[in-house]
């Protein structure tokens, strides 16, 4: 019995060989049909499920992307793979909320995983593009609902003025104001100093605090410290990487100021 | 052509490009006082002028910086020289060159465009004389299959000019 599961595991590990090298040279068909097989043979394994799904990803097979993630992170709740994929396929069919958590765990996961690699970075321009839509989404109807209501309060004022004591222009300017400020979180401007990385001058997404009390964007401050040197850009006090710490009051001052400004979450 | 980084003109990484964009809006809402960017489409290459301060020895005189930047800016620091003619100044040979540490050894990529301008100014308004550096006609020979300020070997002058 033990040595008929380990045979399986083999033959299927061989399966996802051949299917990965099916991908690489684009033939989806044969390679869904190889991981197909590794999954007969081992349901368990995460891989064969996220590998089989970025090959229905690249078919733009929303249904069966979602379908095999959905498997994936049931069998690996940390799949960095099968949460992204995930997010992108109810993204796809609109269901922006749940998609846009399932990036956030996609993101968090590879963070902690490899806090400097290309997946991270992908799935953080999904989210950040998705984020960027949901707000333009609610931002339009938000104005729209404003705009009524200010017409109705114009209308309401212009009509009612029976007062003589009043300046009914003097109230339609304040009522201007009131409205004004009101929509004020929805009109991009710029994003504060001090939520900016002073190496990217963006705002943050994985701050960092370095001995010296200043943050900087992790991926640009390991970089700094690869190619340029071992000190803190801005004091030049020596520097190493086990110094740097996440700034999580940044991070979380962050994500307060993209919850109210979510034009900020706007690419290049 | 030099073998330079810079002149190879690679493209802009896009970490480069997002942050000269961001860099060149700044200068256009808050530029540093005595300077003027010439408005070019080209991100990668910036000619800026200079205005001497006033009360120092090179009031009322302009010139012009040229700032090329390499392709993955700002990990690695800016071209910068004069365009001719050059200031004449203990720490700037005739072909533009500037001897200034922050531009080479002494580059940090928390520094940009509008702060090395800073330095410049600064670095030209404690002059107290007009003259060039001793060894330019050497220096200035040596660069001429036009090698890049960057490929040399610099040995910074004193910090009080």
């Amino acid at each position: 019995m033990a040595k008929g599961v380990c045979s399986a595991a083999v033959q299927a590990e061989q399966l996802k060989q051949d299917g990965n090298l099916y991908f690489k040279k684009n033939r989806l068909g044969a390679a869904i049909d190889a991981y197909t097989e590794a999954i007969t043979l081992c349901p368990d394994v995460p891989v064969y499920w996220t590998n089989r799904a970025l090959c229905h990803r690249k078919r733009n097979d929303w249904t069966r992307v979602e379908e095999d993630c959905r498997k994936a992170v049931q069998l690996d709740h940390k799949s960095v793979k099968g949460h992204y994929m995930l997010g992108l396929a109810l993204i796809e069919r609109e269901n922006y909320s749940e998609g846009i958590k399932s990036l956030e765990r996609a993101l968090d996961h590879g963070r902690g995983a490899h806090p400097n690699s290309y997946m991270v970075e992908e799935i953080w321009q999904e989210l950040a593009k998705a984020k960027y839509q949901e707000w333009e989404r609610h931002s339009t109807k938000r104005n729209w609902d404003l705009h009524k209501l200010q017409e109705s309060c114009e209308m309401a004022l212009k009509e009612h003025h029976v007062d003589g004591d009043v300046d009914v222009n003097e109230q339609l300017e304040a009522l201007k104001l009131v409205f004004e400020k009101a929509a004020e979180a929805d009109v991009p401007t710029e994003v504060p100093d001090y939520l900016c990385c002073k190496i990217t001058l963006d705002i943050f997404r994985d701050p960092v605090i370095t001995p010296s009390g200043l943050t900087y964007e992790r991926a640009v401050i390991l970089d700094h410290l690869e190619k340029v040197g071992k000190f803190d850009p801005i004091t030049r006090e020596s520097l190493v990487q086990s110094q740097l710490v996440p700034n999580m009051a940044i991070k979380e001052a962050v994500g307060a100021f993209l919850e109210k400004h979510g034009w900020a979450y706007k690419m290049d | 052509m030099t073998g330079s980084s810079v002149s190879s003109r690679k493209v802009l990484s896009k970490i480069a490009t997002n942050r000269l964009q961001k860099e060149l809006t700044e200068w256009q809402i808050n530029p540093p006082s005595g300077f003027t960017h010439r408005v070019t489409d080209n991100l990668q290459r910036w000619v800026i002028e200079v205005n001497g301060a006033q009360g120092t020895i090179y009031a009322n005189e302009k010139y012009q910086l040229q700032v090329d930047f390499p392709e993955n800016y700002p990990m690695e620091a800016p071209q910068v020289i004069f365009l001719h003619p050059a200031p004449l100044h203990p720490h700037i040979y005739s072909n533009g060159h500037i001897c200034l540490d922050i531009l080479y050894d002494s580059w940090s990529p928390a520094m940009t465009v509008g702060s090395i301008c800073i330095s410049i100014l600064s670095m030209l308004s404690s002059s107290p004389a007009k003259e060039r550096p001793e060894d330019n006609d050497r220096y200035v020979k040596n660069c001429r299959n036009g090698r890049s300020p960057k490929e040399t070997r610099w040995w910074f002058h004193d910090d009080k000019v």
